[in-house]
């Protein structure tokens, strides 16, 4: 063993260069302020290995880059421990930045001769956030497409040249194949290569200067090695326990829903990335996105000349504390103005659903070729609640909400329709106090019809015992798929009622018996009523000419059959309760 | 310039200090690696193992096929065919050779049995050879010549007849074995 290793040594001499690199004079001895950079390098060490790991489940296209993410998430043994592990090192790193940046500027190791290396710092500082950017558009969903669009359209502010170079890095007008295949490009192959030859630079600099000690100095000198490894590794540990612990906790890296072009999204970096985003509401983008990064990277470069003097150092300090203080105050707005937005609340809720829900989907059918976002185009309930919410809303609300879990502005004029025909659903809307009340007619002509005025309310007490019955027996009749069906005494009981003791048959069809004026209700909430209703309330089997504002979808085609028949089925289904608008 | 200089009673402390750092480092350098080993073994660890029963596939009808034994070629096209996370309807997934015996049919993957490369007929021979790596197989399957690579006959597969048509279950064994081992 030890021949060979003397004739290796004979022909390389790693001796000399393992004890050229441990054995590095630590001037004051090890200090736990020196371990930023080792941090960082073991940092980014991770990220090629665990992206080099992750590269062998990619595939970027548009329509497999989410699809090879969802099935390394969820069918790939530890593959979201793999990715969660990629995502959260990548966010330690931009912390170690700051941290690292932050100790050399404070222990002035930036100043002469260490200008050049300074410099190496900040351009690495710039690969690093390059590579976040990059990263986070490649899983291709929702969240990473629409805010590497807001991204991406920043670069267009650049002057002269930056529509072509916009177009440079999407590939093209549109995203598509080549913004995948070009975002992966860069993320896997142009920044880390630019990274790897700007840290040979910067440590080659860094131990021509060798480590600028912080005076004064606590102990006697001493050698990189032990001492100075030792707190590097402990540190290093450190971080990959941090990592560890975050992916644990959120159990790995979020995947959103497949990029969708044609639906909104409520689109935000991460958040390191947050004070920029903020920083756009207040100024235009070219000088957010251009002149502001372009003053602040300007000054950090001049930082070595202005850092000559005492006061020079001391304002770059001040400098870098107040772009610190600055960025987190913009962080915080940001962050507090989504909390208090009740609208991109509901827009992130009904992102997870959606997230989900393709999965679920997924899971169960596979993913076409086409890609998983037309899983979700195709769902029935995504759909329905997508049709709900620009048909039916503007009257119609569904347990409090637009279907899809947006808060409406307007105030409610019909009623709401979550859990339609069902028994608590109609008790409540044979109550006079709830009949009136805008959660069912109260904002329609009905409110002083005679169902209110000349029925409901004459009720007494007697009567009132007895709408339950009748609830049961309509709701009965609609055969919702979540209720169970009333017994034959129940039944009977029921139709007592309705005939006789509360004579609703007076005015309402039942099993095609009579003919009244009001709604007739055979069939009452079943598929095929539904569908007539919504397809023509103002059919004389329903309003008739007392119709309040309903619009007739099938009539005046406004609707499909096929929507129709999607948004019933949905409306008969049990109401969901996560959607509900907190 | 003072050298930094142990005392004798650091010697404990260093050694100490050594094993430790060696130990911190080696954690800190595995940790990566460690993260993606499950992940990395995914395709052996029988997650993605296909556990479901090899379908039938309908190949021709059986009075299409030539009544003096001369092997036909069919492709085998699968109705549903997962790959990773794609689900694929009616894809080809290989071919075979259809041999026509009386009102029985025999049936031979085109793969060769050595290493995998495909299987031509000659119909001036009557026999099937491998331009690969010169593997000659008769009609009946079998190794024709003592000079053939593979290690055992082509191979044949499940066959049925139903309503006049010839139905195949077809699938791949692994290569260059003598006995024939189905791929799981």
């Amino acid at each position: 063993m030890k021949a060979v290793i003397d004739w290796l040594d004979d022909r390389s001499g790693f001796r000399a260069l393992i004890k050229e690199a441990l054995y590095e004079k630590v001037p004051g001895g090890a200090r736990w302020r020196y371990v930023w950079g080792s941090c960082l390098t073991f940092a980014f060490f991770a990220q090629v290995v665990t992206g080099t790991l992750l590269w062998m489940f990619y595939s970027p296209s548009a329509q497999t880059a989410w699809e090879s993410v969802y099935f390394l998430q969820y069918h790939v043994w530890g593959g979201w421990f793999l990715r969660g592990i990629h995502h959260y090192m990548a966010q330690a790193m931009v912390v170690l930045l700051v941290l690292h940046l932050m100790q050399v500027v404070i222990d002035g190791a930036y100043k002469a001769p260490r200008e050049l290396n300074f410099w190496f710092g900040i351009a690495l500082m710039g690969v690093t956030l390059g590579l976040s950017l990059t990263g986070y558009l490649l899983p291709w969903d929702q969240k990473g497409y629409w805010a590497t669009a807001v991204a991406t359209n920043l670069i267009a502010e650049v002057p002269l040249v930056g529509v072509y170079l916009q177009k440079l890095v999407i590939g093209g007008t549109e995203y598509g194949h080549h913004t995948v295949t070009r975002f992966f490009a860069l993320h896997a192959g142009v920044l880390p290569g630019a990274l790897i030859a700007l840290v040979v630079g910067h440590i080659y600099l860094f131990r021509r200067h060798g480590i600028h000690a912080k005076e004064p100095r606590p102990k006697r000198d001493s050698y990189f090695w032990p001492d100075q490894v030792l707190k590097d590794a402990v540190a290093c540990l450190a971080v990959a326990l941090a990592v560890i612990v975050l992916t644990l906790y959120f159990h790995g890296a979020p995947l959103g829903p497949p990029a969708d072009p044609a639906n909104e999204f409520p689109a935000r970096p991460e958040w390191y990335f947050l004070f920029l985003f903020q920083l756009l509401k207040y100024v235009p983008a070219f000088w957010g996105a251009i002149i502001i990064p372009a003053f602040v990277v300007l000054l950090m470069f001049a930082q070595p000349f202005i850092g000559k003097s005492e006061k020079g150092h001391r304002f770059n300090i001040g400098f870098l504390w107040c772009l610190l203080i600055g960025a987190g105050a913009l962080t915080f707005l940001a962050f507090s103005e989504d909390r208090a937005n009740k609208k991109h609340f509901a827009a992130v809720e009904e992102a997870d659903w959606l997230a989900k829900r393709v999965v679920e989907i997924a899971d169960k059918q596979g993913i076409p070729p086409s890609g998983a976002v037309t899983l979700l185009r195709e769902d029935h309930e995504n759909r329905a609640r997508r049709l709900f919410s620009s048909n039916c809303a503007s009257c119609h609300l569904y347990n409090g909400h637009d279907g899809r879990g947006f808060p409406v502005d307007s105030n409610q004029s019909a009623p709401d329709l979550a859990g339609v025909a069902s028994r608590e659903w109609l008790e409540e809307l044979l109550d006079y106090d709830h009949y009136v009340s805008t959660k069912y007619f109260g904002g329609t002509a009905f409110k002083d019809g005679k169902m209110a005025t000349k029925v409901l309310k004459k009720f007494d007490e007697e009567e009132k015992a007895l709408v339950p019955k009748v609830a049961a027996l309509l709701s009965d009749i609609a055969g919702l798929p979540y209720q169970k069906p009333l017994s034959e005494k129940d039944r009977e009981e029921g139709f007592d009622v309705f005939f006789d003791e509360l004579g609703c048959i007076d005015c309402h069809d039942i099993e095609d018996e009579d003919e009244g004026s009001a709604p007739d209700l055979t069939g009452y909430g079943s598929r095929d009523w539904l569908t007539a209703v919504v397809g023509d309330p103002s059919h004389e089997r329903f309003y008739g000419k007392d119709n309040d504002r309903m619009p007739s979808f099938a009539r005046d085609e406004k609707l499909t059959d096929e929507e129709i028949d999607i948004l019933v089925d949905w409306l008969r289904s049990k109401p969901s309760t996560n959607s509900e608008v907190r | 310039m003072s050298e930094p200089k142990d005392s004798p009673e650091d010697g404990d402390r260093r050694a100490f200090i050594t094993k430790a750092t060696v130990g911190v480092s080696a954690s800190c350098s595995v940790f990566p690696f460690a993260a993606g080993v499950p992940a990395f073994l995914d395709p052996v660890s029988g997650n993605g193992d296909n556990a479901d029963e090899i379908p039938w596939s309908k190949v021709a009808s059986l009075s299409a096929l030539p009544e003096d034994g001369t092997p036909t070629r069919f492709g085998i096209v699968r109705e549903r065919v997962t790959d990773a996370w794609t689900t694929l309807t009616n894809v080809p997934v290989g071919a075979v050779y259809i041999i026509k015996q009386g009102e029985q049919v025999k049936a031979f993957n085109l793969k060769c049995p050595h290493l995998g490369c495909t299987i031509d007929h000659r119909s001036d021979r009557r026999d099937f050879f491998c331009p690969c790596h010169n593997s000659s197989f008769a009609l009946d399957g079998s190794v024709s010549d003592d000079a053939s690579p593979s290690p055992r006959g082509m191979d044949g597969l499940e066959t049925k007849i139903e309503d006049g048509f010839v139905y195949v279950r077809f699938q791949q064994f692994r290569p260059n074995l003598a006995e024939q081992v189905p791929l799981t």
